[in-house]
């Protein structure tokens, strides 16, 4: 049938089918796109827009970045950031494993246990675990009724409890791309490798851990960037000395009444995450391209 | 063919109508700003006055001695909220949204209100002054109530005759294990005079006060680990309660209130801070009448204010209320000539002054620098 089509037909048919096939997208991409931008503008834009505006008065980025406080709670913002990135990427990566070697209907629980906390309120799940590490909490208790200590250990109002509330928080966030990088790792490359005289450790250092690296990454980079906005956690579970640039901003706006101070310290969270998200982007693409190889 | 275009023009007509109403929705959205902003119904008859506080037994206490009286009296609906703060009232003035018609601060939270031009002015021939005490009556706001800092106590752990008698006993570590919670904030805290008076400073020496010299103390009596932090007003019951500290500071009205509904603390008014609250009405509120014959209510009905003061022991700006309350209760009193004595009144000038710069101080100096 096609064979007996001229070439003028061809050409013809060709040419009203390209303006028509672009036209359409194009026009049909706008207008999708229309509500989600004036979502945007209305909702994000605008307020963006007039947080720039309000920083930019009173000298509030000079003033901000000389405070001791800005400082003190942007270094705390990072340490804890990482310290938390690196217990939920590992414990996260072991849950992730033990899901991909169960069968279907174990996953399915495992991942229903994984999700029960990710619904859960973070403030309900904060003073769960404040209520579990204070002095006559039950961790407390428990050891104490073992033998294990014989006075309460300061577990509460340190970063200790910031690390453990903000891990079980984050927990989710690591599990599911570590397990999408396990779930596509080809059977047969662990088939081939054990007939081949590989070991369990073998296995794993050899094939698994680099094919998961992307995923890795992926949700390191993931936990990080949502670890730097905690705001709840260091204020239920911290201590005065786990102050994080979250709750600098409310101190400025609440308790300063700066409102072009806390701008500028919110502008600034913005600018480190937006980098952070654009870093993430590039290794998410660099992972696709490292899989597709 | 036909039924193809037919969905054609469907499809096509369905997202441009989503188009044209996502265009039209931030139109919308300023439209309904716009009449929101322009309806300020000033006097119907069913009125209502927006007030905020601070929340826990003390808005209990509010609603059940002053607002409900008021209402019934008058027919203007109260609502209460417990989400007071200088910077929520900032923040609804300079952006010309005002939801609050009366808004309780700290003294210095008022100066400052006042300085940055945030607030009415009140109108005295609406609010009488007749009983209204000349410290309490200002052009912007109402000094209507007094309280206490004061250091308070578990039962259960320390009983009274061990109970602290001064700030020195309070936070020697010595003398009580375990830590002790303090207010996190310095805008109606007194914890930094607490430690000079601990450090044997007398009254009429603690302002202007040594910041520098206060958080030394602390920093040895107790020590810093030995403070735990609170953030708001009901939290230290909670603490106290639970157990978590046999020691906390706190005001009077709020152990007062837990001890009604027997809890076993305890406090002592001797050696306390006696602080004041302001009540004052937002630039640009929607009921602002409404607001000013609250304010009227409050300062000079004496049945209401006499039951508001024996409830909560707070005095009341109500001198008619004053009047007629029983010598026991009168004593108690943060204002009673009895205790003048054995308690600091807090320099309000002072702290509008240098508050900014000590929360700054008293933060950084919490996190350990």
């Amino acid at each position: 049938m096609t064979s007996t089509v001229t070439p003028a037909a061809a050409s013809a048919s060709a040419g009203a089918d390209t303006p028509r096939r672009r036209r359409r997208p194009r026009g049909t991409w706008l207008l999708l796109l229309a509500p989600a931008l004036a979502f945007d503008a209305v909702l994000f834009l605008t307020p963006l827009g007039k947080l720039v505006a309000a920083s930019t008065h009173d000298h509030a980025y000079q003033r901000v970045l000389k405070d001791p406080l800005v400082s003190r709670s942007l270094l705390n913002t990072f340490e804890i950031s990482a310290l938390s990135t690196l217990a939920t990427v590992v414990l996260g990566y072991l849950l992730a494993m033990v899901i991909w070697r169960r069968g279907p209907l174990a996953r399915v629980v495992l991942f229903a246990l994984v999700l029960l906390p990710f619904w859960t309120g973070v403030l309900v799940k904060n003073f769960a675990w404040a209520v579990l590490l204070q002095d006559n909490g039950l961790v407390n208790t428990a050891l104490q009724g073992l033998g294990l200590t014989d006075a309460p250990l300061a577990l509460l109002h340190d970063r200790f409890a910031v690390v453990v509330g903000m891990v079980h928080y984050l927990l989710p966030y690591a599990v599911f791309p570590i397990f999408a990088a396990l779930a596509a790792i080809d059977d047969r490359l662990e088939l081939a490798a054990r007939s081949l005289g590989a070991g369990e450790a073998s296995v794993f250092r050899r094939i698994i851990l680099p094919l998961t690296v992307p995923g890795v990454s992926a949700a390191g980079l993931l936990v990080f960037i949502i670890s730097t906005g905690f705001f709840i956690t260091p204020v239920v579970l911290g201590g005065p000395g786990d102050m994080m640039i979250a709750n600098q901003i409310d101190f400025y706006a609440r308790q300063l009444t700066d409102f072009a101070g806390a701008s500028a310290l919110a502008l600034l969270l913005t600018a480190v995450v937006s980098v952070l998200v654009a870093v993430y982007q590039r290794i998410l693409r660099a992972g696709g391209e490292y899989e597709a190889h | 063919m036909n039924e193809q275009s037919h969905r054609n023009t469907s499809r096509r007509s369905i997202l441009r109508a989503a188009g044209a109403s996502a265009l039209a929705a931030p139109l919308a959205g300023s439209l309904l700003t716009a009449c929101s902003t322009k309806s300020t119904p000033s006097a119907k008859p069913n009125t209502t006055v927006t007030v905020t506080s601070y929340g826990g037994s003390y808005n209990d206490q509010l609603t059940k001695t002053l607002l409900k009286p008021f209402e019934k009296k008058t027919g203007v609906r109260p609502s209460l909220l417990a989400n007071t703060s200088l910077a929520g009232l900032k923040a609804q003035v300079q952006s010309g949204d005002v939801q609050w018609d009366i808004v309780e601060l700290t003294a210095p939270e008022y100066l400052q209100a006042v300085d940055e031009g945030l607030l009415e002015k009140l109108d005295y021939g609406v609010i009488s002054d007749k009983g209204l005490p000349s410290y309490a009556k200002a052009d912007y706001g109402i000094k209507y109530l007094s309280f206490l800092f004061v250091m308070a106590w578990d039962q259960k752990h320390i009983p009274d005759a061990q109970a602290p008698k001064n700030w020195e006993q309070f936070l020697d570590p010595g003398r009580y294990k375990g830590k002790r919670s303090v207010y996190a904030q310095l805008s109606d805290s007194s914890i930094l005079e607490a430690a000079r008076l601990a450090a044997g400073v007398p009254f009429d020496k603690i302002y202007p006060l040594d910041v520098d010299a206060a958080l030394k103390y602390l920093a040895q009596q107790p020590g810093r680990d030995e403070l735990i932090y609170h953030t708001a007003n009901q939290e230290p019951i909670q603490q106290l309660t639970s157990g978590e500290v046999a020691l906390s500071t706190s005001f009077n009205n709020r152990i007062s209130a837990a001890r009604k509904d027997g809890a076993r603390l305890n406090f002592t008014a001797r050696n306390s801070v006696v602080a004041g609250d302001y009540f004052v009405v937002p630039k640009g509120a929607r009921n602002k009448e409404a607001a000013f014959r609250l304010l009227d209510f409050m300062s000079n009905d004496a049945a209401a204010g006499a039951d508001f003061i024996q409830t909560t022991n707070l005095t009341l700006a109500n001198t008619p209320a004053l009047a007629k309350l029983p010598a026991s209760v009168a004593d108690s009193l943060p204002t009673s000539p009895k205790l003048a004595d054995s308690i600091l009144v807090r320099d309000d000038a002072w702290w509008a002054k240098n508050l900014k710069a000590t929360e700054q101080r008293f933060k950084l100096w919490q996190a350990g620098s």
